[in-house]
């Protein structure tokens, strides 16, 4: 009501402006909130933000909002000047509105971003927990693992491979090394090189990415030098094809079909190419293993080869084959850390059930 | 009897591939077009470009590239068509660098059908690296972002480029996301700019944009093939997502059977194990 | 020290981008974005190392008179042929562009061949998804009964036709499940495990008018929509945690240096 009489009187209405250094960040930033009158959001049609480094000096526009807003984040300020804000409000081409800051706002650099809290105490209560069942993993040798039958066919599917006289095609996805499950990929490749040594059979690795590849060639050949045939290794079998998706499955298909492997692993990242690559390789009546944590693509590995690592199974594959007691109990606790995880993800299901917020605001980090 | 339908558990895919083949083939050649009742999402789209007064400036962005033409291409083809048959004005540019030829040709090819000049009708913007910089800088000032157009004509010298300075000029952002693009549109162009957004999504992607419509943050959402063909059908073409409805139907019909009929084979052989 | 020096270097990269995480305070604050920049500037020169283990490994080939040979050769042609056009066009085109309009390798390298090759192999997935469905979904045991019945519901609602031909599809079904039970039970002694057999039986002929006639003729998409919201959604998030949390014992290990093959 005020509103619409100051403006029916032609006069500018107040505008409370308060700008403060934005919390947690990595400074060069100054958030400003102002008031906004119900009444107004109709009829806002830009909003000027003007800024000065003195009380007294002329100011200058730094942005024009289109909508009715009433918080604006400057990201150009800079650190340890004092700013002093003024907002205009106008309604087509009438100023409606202004006000200014009272006080001056600095910027600065902060030391500890508090949104994160949770994440923190997390990683905190993870770490002790994977460092104690480590502790515990170089007194106690005996950690049970349960089995998973994927990896125990590596063995097989090797064997099998080898007595029909067939190569082994191991595929890495389209993941980069900077990907988990290309790392966990290549402790599974170390194995099947390791035992493909054994055997003397030959194992090709058509790669995606160059950086992949080099990793892929020490890993096989480090495989090949731990089964004392490091004479067996040929490098020109880990080779580059194309960083292109459906060029990469074209050619890997092309390999399956011409060199006709008795086994297949597809191991690492996927997208669309999945099926298209076990597909192929049933086809050539390949014995497949294959694992991701790509879940849009885990149905079609269950679909269409002999063995799937499920996700966390495949980050597991390093422990399980190696059965070295550091990596097993970094699983065990891993295990544990997930049953508080399951008690934490219920109590929050049902504190938000019941309209309390407090959990989900603590865990909410941005 | 038996053995006739032991067999119907392993039949040899290249049976199954040729059923695919034909399924899709036939209906496609036979160009017949499933009567549609349109979505009320894609009617709500239609409605909004319907609204659009004459002379409007829309922008449309090709974020995908051929992978998946099938599903895009025919909503981005029906776009123009109903743009230009109302006299909107079309700025094009895309973050997807592969896709973009398929945008430029389509807006190339069907601005010819109506008759509209480059420069004061349409305007291709083409490609610039960053999408989240470049959707935000686009909101600030377009000459920040393209000085020029694709061929490096300046934007002041194209009579439509000299009346858009930002998103206050642009009535209608249409986006085609085979991706995550979508979001970054959204995430600035809306939350920022209070740009007006109207996606074109691929199957896979449409659920995760579906939460934006709830939210109001996207006018609409015009999804998969049915969406397009959804959108044809309300703009009054048969296009190529028209004449996709009834081999889509009928495909998922034929794996469908498959399925039953390997269960039958699986079941018959099961019994006669035991 | 071949060992120590990259197992020192993982260390004390790993924990420093843990702590920017937590602290916005330079140095710490953009070390994520700057050791990206260094990581895509590392990648940059290793496509070179990949294109010549590419074309090392098929000349090698040709050399060879491997019997692939005549693939190599095509290989190389092209990427040769590839690179060579590209870089006319870049010289000969107004825009300085090999994409634009006015440029041959636009036209007939894009699209003739580009466009086409990309989306035949993306398309070849529909033969697969029906060779993989007609597979994999067998009613070998309930479970997988469940899966197949669940699959075919989400198909059937996702397209137009699919509601007119509901009631069939799921008739022909619940028909075959019917027939199989009461097959079962002719072969059972026991009585009361032969009751539950036909009873089973009787139970699924119930069920096709209610279900098929019914419920999913007027209410398959609704029903397909659920499916995929809420229990596929609740799978998929269950299997996310796991990896989620597989992942950070994965980088913890590699980070203290546990888990190392990929270094000799």
């Amino acid at each position: 009501m005020k509103l619409i009489l100051l403006l029916f009187l032609g006069q500018v209405a107040p505008v409370e402006v308060r700008a403060f250094d934005t919390p947690y960040d990595a400074g060069g930033s100054i958030t400003i909130i102002w008031e906004m009158d119900t009444a107004w959001v109709a009829k806002v049609s830009r909003i000027g933000i003007f800024r000065a480094s003195a009380p007294g000096l002329q100011d200058s526009l730094i942005e024009t909002l289109y909508k009715p807003d009433s918080v604006y984040v400057d990201n150009s300020a800079k650190d340890n000047v004092p700013y002093y804000y003024r907002i205009v409000v106008y309604s087509d081409d009438t100023l409606i509105a202004e006000g200014k800051t009272a006080s001056a706002a600095v910027s600065t650099q902060q030391w500890f971003n508090g949104k994160r809290l949770s994440v923190l105490i997390i990683l905190i209560i993870y770490t002790v927990f994977l460092l104690y069942f480590i502790m515990r993993a170089r007194t106690n040798k005996n950690l049970y693992i349960r089995k998973i039958a994927g990896l125990e066919a590596i063995d097989e599917a090797v064997g099998r491979s080898t007595e029909m006289g067939r190569p082994i095609v191991y595929i890495m996805g389209l993941g980069y090394i900077s990907d988990i499950p290309t790392v966990a990929s290549l402790a599974i490749l170390k194995r099947v090189a390791y035992k493909a040594a054994e055997y003397n059979a030959e194992v090709v690795v058509p790669c995606y990415d160059p950086i992949v590849m080099v990793a892929a060639q020490e890993t096989v050949k480090e495989g090949f030098v731990e089964a004392g045939r490091p004479d067996l290794y040929k490098e020109s079998d880990i080779y580059y094809l194309t960083s292109d998706q459906f060029g990469y499955a074209a050619g890997v298909d092309g390999i399956m079909m011409r060199q006709k492997p008795g086994a297949v692993f597809l191991q690492g990242y996927f997208y669309a190419e999945s099926l298209i690559l076990a597909e192929t390789g049933h086809s050539i009546g390949a014995i497949q293993i294959s694992g991701t944590t790509a879940v849009t693509q885990l149905p079609f590995f269950i679909a269409s080869t002999d063995y799937t690592l499920i996700g966390e199974e495949m980050y597991a594959a390093s422990a399980y084959l190696s059965r070295d007691a550091l990596s097993l109990g970094t699983i065990k606790g891993e295990d544990y850390i997930k049953m508080i995880l399951v008690v934490v993800i219920l109590i929050g299901a049902l504190m938000e059930s019941a309209g309390i917020r407090i959990l989900t605001d603590f865990f909410s980090i941005f | 009897m038996v053995n006739f339908l032991k067999k119907l558990a392993g039949i040899d895919r290249r049976i199954i591939y040729l059923a695919v083949f034909l399924a899709t083939a036939v209906p496609i050649l036979t160009k017949a077009i499933l009567k549609i009742e349109p979505l009320p999402e894609v009617r709500k789209a239609y409605e909004y470009i319907e609204s659009l007064p004459e002379g409007s400036i829309v922008m449309v962005s090709i974020d995908y590239d051929a992978a998946s033409m099938p599903e895009l291409q025919p909503m981005l083809e029906t776009f123009l068509h109903h743009s230009f048959r109302k006299n909107l004005k079309v700025i094009m540019l895309g973050h997807w660098a592969l896709g973009l030829p398929l945008g430029q040709q389509a807006l190339e090819e069907i601005a010819k059908k109506y008759n509209k000049k480059y420069g004061e009708d349409y305007v291709f913007l083409g490609y610039r690296p960053g999408v989240a910089a470049v959707i935000i800088n686009l909101g600030k000032e377009f000459r920040n972002v393209f000085s020029g157009d694709y061929a490096y004509t300046p934007l002041d010298s194209l009579p439509l480029m000299r009346k858009v300075r930002n998103y206050k000029e642009i009535k209608l952002l249409y986006g085609l996301e085979a991706g995550a693009v979508g979001d970054s549109w959204i995430q600035y162009g809306y939350a920022r700019y209070n740009l007006p957004i109207i996606l074109g999504t691929t199957a896979v992607m449409t659920p995760d944009y579906y939460p934006y419509m709830q939210a109001n943050q996207v006018i609409s959402v015009i999804g998969g093939l049915r969406g397009a063909a959804d959108y044809e059908t309300l703009v009054g073409i048969s296009g190529q997502a028209s004449i996709g409805m009834l081999p889509q139907s009928v495909i998922h019909l034929v794996i469908i059977a498959f399925i039953i009929i390997g269960n039958v084979g699986f079941l018959v052989l099961r019994r006669a194990k035991k | 020290m071949k060992k120590e020096v990259p197992l020192a270097i993982t260390f004390i990269s790993g924990l420093l981008l843990v702590l920017a995480l937590f602290i916005p305070h330079k140095p710490f604050g953009n070390l994520e974005e700057i050791f990206n920049d260094w990581f895509i500037i590392v990648s940059g020169f290793t496509l070179l190392l990949g294109i010549d283990s590419l074309l090392g490994y098929n000349f090698h080939k040709i050399k060879r008179k491997d019997k692939d040979a005549p693939f190599a050769l095509i290989l190389i042609l092209s990427f040769f042929i590839t690179l060579a056009w590209g870089i006319i066009e870049i010289l000969r085109t107004p825009e300085h562009n090999p994409f634009s309009p006015s440029s041959t390798f636009s036209l007939y390298f894009y699209n003739y061949i580009f466009i086409p090759l990309q989306s035949t192999m993306f398309a070849i997935l529909s033969f697969f998804i029906a060779s993989a469905a007609y597979r994999a979904f067998r009613a070998k045991e309930i479970n997988s009964a469940l899966l197949l019945v669940s699959a075919v519901l989400v198909m059937l609602g996702r397209v137009p036709l699919g509601q007119d031909a509901a009631p069939y599809v799921i008739s022909v079904i619940f028909l075959i499940f019917a027939v199989y039970f009461y097959a079962e039970s002719t072969g059972i002694t026991e009585t009361r495990t032969k009751l539950i057999y036909i009873l089973v039986a009787l139970i699924f002929v119930a069920l096709i008018y209610p279900l098929g006639w019914v419920y999913f003729k007027k209410h398959i998409p609704e029903f397909a929509d659920w499916l995929m919201n809420i229990p596929q959604m609740a799978g998929k998030r269950g299997i996310m945690i796991g990896i989620a949390l597989g992942g950070i014992a994965m980088s913890i290990r590699i980070i203290l240096g546990i888990e190392r093959t990929y270094m000799k």
